[in-house]
């Protein structure tokens, strides 16, 4: 018999074309969800919107070639955390695996220590490490990349946010 | 697919300095960045030396890392030819993206449009 305080995760599945035209569609659910359903601040709910856009992105643009699909899977404990699951097919343009992928954030990571002014390059380094608490970059068997980035609910730090000025979250990069 | 316009305004200056203020509109993404940065581009190029720039952002509701490069770029374009570039009335979900990034260490933001005249002017 199971706990009764025990939190039972929601988990949602999206499948989506590689194409970009869908992303504002992912924007809004993610934007709406997590707002609604998980017991994060709204800031939160807007920052966790541009990372799943971010790495909706990166499957669509490199990870799968056309015609193929890009699998997102969230993963709420309400009160407790929020993950978004990103599959590709790894029959993109970039071909790396999981460990490559690890150690490019981890370098663009301490490239964005000083000003950056290129025109690519902040989506995984300064919007989705800044913004999870983990991220987890896995070779999908038969191909293709899965990347997890989860955020942890914390009292003081997501719940209630009145100013838009915040130091930025510990970051744990897992790879 | 994302909605995105982006609009020019000339401002009438008592100086020789030429102020454009370029209104963006709903959601910049991966579907439609390339080609409104286009447009911009075509102002900068035209406008040449000593123009500044004013991003009002008040109808921006997300942009996503491709067009902060973008902004980046126009920022060092415009920097470069003598210019200034600055935002105006960006909602709080843009400005916390640009602090994130560090934008906001290198393009000033004001709540209103008449305080950034008043940085470029």
């Amino acid at each position: 018999m199971s706990d009764s305080t025990e939190k039972i995760p929601v988990k949602i599945t999206i499948i989506l074309p590689t194409n970009a035209y869908f992303l504002s569609g992912i924007r809004d659910f993610t934007l709406t969800m997590t707002k609604n359903m998980t017991g994060f601040s709204e800031q939160w709910a807007y920052r966790f919107q541009s990372v799943v856009d971010e790495l909706c992105n990166n499957a669509i643009e490199h990870g799968s070639e056309k015609g193929k699909n890009v699998k997102i899977t969230f993963i709420s404990v309400p009160e407790e955390s929020l993950e978004v699951v990103i599959e590709d097919t790894g029959t993109g343009s970039a071909k790396y695996t999981a460990a490559q992928m690890g150690n490019l954030v981890k370098e663009r990571v301490s490239m964005m220590h000083s000003q950056y002014l290129g025109l690519r390059g902040r989506g995984l380094p300064k919007i989705v490490a800044e913004w999870t608490d983990e991220l987890l970059f896995e070779d999908i068997e038969g191909g293709g990349l899965r990347v997890r980035a989860k955020k942890y609910l914390r009292d003081k730090e997501n719940k209630v946010l009145s100013s838009t000025v915040q130091v930025p979250t510990h970051l744990q990069l897992t790879n | 697919m994302a909605q995105a316009t982006i609009t020019f305004e000339d401002l009438k200056t008592d100086s020789e300095k030429k102020v454009k203020i370029i209104k963006v509109a709903g959601q910049l993404d991966e579907s439609n960045v390339d080609e409104e940065a286009k447009k911009v581009y075509a102002q900068i190029e035209s406008g040449g030396a000593n123009l500044s720039l004013i991003f009002d952002f008040s109808g921006l509701e997300y942009m996503n890392s491709k067009s902060i490069g973008y902004l980046t770029d126009w920022y060092s374009k415009v920097s470069a030819a003598g210019g200034k570039a600055v935002i105006a009335q960006a909602k709080n979900n843009i400005i916390d993206i640009l602090q994130v990034v560090g934008l906001t260490q290198l393009i000033t933001t004001y709540p209103s449009i008449e305080e950034a005249k008043l940085a470029v002017m």
